[in-house]
């Protein structure tokens, strides 16, 4: 009976033989092909999802114009997509497909800061070069830098020293106050931006932390009012900022307060829900679809056009990242790992947000940043520039050692 | 209770010395079967050079480890825990913070998640097994919640980013020595561990301790008229399955290089259940069945499309409708049936 137990569980687990077979299949795939392939490692589920869609938009836009010109180097350039669902975890496991099974040539996509770090990691052991378009945790291209991850976008502390730039102009002086969530990051990003802003002579009137997912906010108003200030910074998000701006319009405290805030505190998402009470609403950030140049208008027509939507920030800073890998290429001659990270180092490029330096000591891009102004006249919302902050002036210096 | 398997439990009890191989019960020749397959694969992936698969089967074993452990509490005490991944995060931590801060020593790191786990799992224990059913259920899952966030939130810890820079290391076995970093190696060893932990904690579970739990699982108010404490028991297999999380979890950042938060969030917990449901509950191979199968398909049919998720939940719906012992269940069924036949046949 024995004997025959163990043939009935081998036959009864065939299908699961045939699935362990599965790296026999796949073996005579992994020869490079001829076009070059580009690995997309980014949340098309779940929360994040929206951000994926355009991170998707933006490169394959920027793909579809390379290839139609001809590709890099005579050859086409193929995106190959993978859920990251905005975990490390899943992250890791499918960039190691696309860098191993699929051998690709370069990586991007990762949204979320832990995935970026994790993917980079990943990407140094197996001695290939990814980017991060979305990613803005300092840490990136700061103590945790790595020699084979670059940042096409502009990180955190550029956005609140632009921010903090603009405020110096236009008002000199300002008394701050500061609100933010009670979690880690949120902290985290209201005293960055205090200290970018008390550099450049703001003053800081008080600050409050309260906890992510607040229903009521009134109960900050009394501290809010007694510290008279002439500027609120928020760097809240998501549904807290539709909250907390709405009922500082019901209790009238809009009036004779700008509300300054981190780029994620009012997106496209939470807009519509926010309504009249955003208008006003200013912050620093890398892109905005109202740019007057004509690389930019020429950029979103073709985004809308192709779409029916325009992009945001992440999607023209992931149609930027196809000209920085097309030039580095180029440049190298080749995609060989050692050749294209020197291409890479110390590039300049041109997007639809004006011209991106990649720095080659912490791989970080230095773009000229933007001050916005939201304008909310209640049917319809723009993103009006208010100021520009030339690039060399919101980077800050280089605090990579590692290479 | 699964019929099949209360009779597989009893099995090797009646087995004598002398026939104890062939008296092996059918659930251990199924993970005999699968020993071979992994085996077998293993030697495939070798031999054509395919690390990513080798990795992608040794992450599957990880996550099979804490499935096991859910196993432990649902199929042999009727406990459902929904913050398993509480454990398996905290073995993790704790064995990247000492492979990168104390010594790159594999047996430290382990030794170190086992006393984390037995320590947390007491504590967490004693506060869950207060209350029974659902109530458990829920307390699990927001002692792990709370973990969860306080690991998000906490600097040192790496807070939403996680910890990188986890070392690879060599792993010493008196005068041998194997390399992480080396995808077969670490895959034996994995497999080796998996083995180890099915084979130790089967025979735990034939033992009167796993006896004592199924008792407790069929009828809990009972179990004080045999003469035995059904709390201390409880809270006895609630530090078992916490420990073996925790060990489970050493694992990863030996694997990954980096451990991030989301490790202990409820989809870890959460999948740890689908993996044990749909593997087969109380039968210990079937979460490790449970955890290649869908660690591949979420690998495969996640390259297809974005709705992978779907694709999971319908195979997890099927397999509570169709095969509510789950898929070694069905097998344990249809071969002891089988056997039934063989036996009575002249």
């Amino acid at each position: 009976m024995s004997k025959n137990a163990l043939l009935r569980s081998v036959y009864a687990l065939s299908p699961l033989l045939a699935l362990l077979a599965a790296p026999l299949a796949t073996a005579g795939t992994a020869e490079a092909a001829d076009p070059i392939r580009i690995g997309v490692v980014t949340p098309l589920s779940g929360t994040y999802a929206p951000i994926g869609q355009q991170v998707r938009w933006g490169l394959e836009l920027a793909t579809k114009e390379v290839n139609a010109a001809g590709g890099i180097l005579g050859r086409q350039v193929e995106l190959l997509f993978e859920d990251e669902e905005a975990n490390p975890a899943v992250a890791t496991q499918k960039a190691e497909k696309l860098f191993q099974v699929n051998k690709v040539d370069f990586l991007t996509g990762t949204v979320n800061s832990g995935s970026t770090l994790a993917v980079g990691q990943l990407a140094e052991r197996n001695g290939r070069l990814i980017a991060t378009t979305v990613s803005f945790s300092d840490a990136i291209t700061t103590d945790k830098c790595s020699p084979n991850v670059f940042r096409v976008n502009a990180r955190a502390g550029q956005q609140s020293a632009a921010l903090a730039e603009w405020l110096a102009k236009d008002k000199p002086k300002a008394k701050v106050y500061y609100l933010g969530p009670d979690y880690e990051m949120g902290r985290s990003t209201v005293a960055a931006f205090k200290a970018a802003a008390e550099k450049t002579g703001a003053q800081s009137t008080g600050e409050v932390f309260a906890p992510l997912g607040s229903k009521d906010y009134s109960q900050y108003f009394g501290q809010l009012r007694a510290a008279r200030p002439s500027v609120l910074y928020t760097s809240t998000a998501g549904n807290d900022t539709v909250r907390l701006l709405t009922q500082m319009g019901e209790y009238g405290l809009l009036r004779n307060l700008t509300i300054v805030g981190a780029s994620g505190t009012v997106t496209a998402q939470n807009i519509g829900a926010i309504g009249k009470a955003a208008d006003g609403f200013v912050t620093g950030v890398g892109y905005s679809a109202e740019l007057a140049t004509p690389e930019n208008q020429a950029f979103v027509a073709a985004f809308r056009k192709e779409y029916n939507t325009a992009p945001d920030l992440y999607g023209a800073d992931s149609y930027g990242l196809i000209g920085f890998f097309k030039a580095a290429v180029e440049k190298a001659g080749g995609t060989d790992t050692d050749a294209l990270r020197k291409a890479m180092e110390g590039l300049s490029w041109s997007t639809p947000q004006g011209a991106k330096t990649m720095r080659a000591g912490d791989h970080q891009a230095i773009q000229d940043m933007y001050a916005v102004r939201i304008a909310a006249d209640g049917s319809s919302t723009r993103f009006d520039v208010v100021g520009t902050v030339p690039g060399d002036a919101a980077i800050g210096p280089d605090q990579c050692t590692r290479f | 209770m699964p019929e099949a398997t209360l009779r597989t439990l009893s099995d090797p009890g009646r087995a004598g010395p002398a026939s104890r191989l062939s008296r092996l019960a059918p659930v251990h020749w199924l993970a005999l079967a699968f020993l071979a397959a992994a085996l077998g694969f293993a030697a495939v992936a070798w031999a054509t050079g395919n690390g990513f698969y080798l990795r992608l089967a040794t992450e599957a074993l990880i996550f099979a480890g804490l499935a096991m452990s859910v196993d432990l509490l649902l199929g042999y005490t009727g406990l459902l825990s929904l913050g398993q991944a509480l454990y398996f995060g905290l073995g993790a931590y704790v064995s990247a913070l000492v492979l990168r801060d104390v010594a790159p020593s594999f047996w430290l790191a382990m030794a170190a998640a086992l006393l984390a786990g037995g320590v947390a799992g007491l504590i967490g224990g004693v506060i869950a097994n207060r209350v029974k059913g659902v109530y458990f259920a829920l307390i699990t899952f927001g002692l792990a919640q709370v973990a969860a966030k306080t690991v998000y939130n906490t600097r040192a810890l790496g807070a939403s980013d996680g910890l990188i820079g986890i070392p690879q290391i060599r792993v010493g076995f008196g005068p041998f020595s194997l390399d992480t970093a080396d995808p077969l190696s670490f895959f034996l060893l994995v497999l080796g561990l998996t083995v180890a932990a099915y084979a130790g904690l089967s025979y735990l579970m034939d033992a009167p301790f796993g006896r004592t739990l199924a008792a407790i699982r069929a009828n809990e108010k009972r179990v004080p008229f045999l003469g035995f404490n059904a709390w201390r028991y409880k809270l006895a297999v609630y530090v078992l399955a916490a420990c073996v999380a925790a060990l489970a979890g050493a694992l990863y950042p030996m694997l990954r290089g980096f451990v991030s938060p989301e490790l202990m969030f409820f989809e870890t917990s959460g999948n740890a259940v689908i993996t044990v449901i749909v593997g087969g509950v109380g039968t210990l191979v079937g979460p490790v069945v449970g955890s290649l199968l869908l660690t591949a398909l979420r690998s495969v049919v996640g390259s297809w499309t974005e709705h992978h998720l779907i694709v999971v939940g319908v195979i997890f719906m099927l397999s509570v409708i169709f095969l509510r012992k789950g898929l070694v269940g069905a097998l344990l069924a249809r071969l002891n049936r089988r056997g039934e036949q063989g036996r009575t046949a002249p």
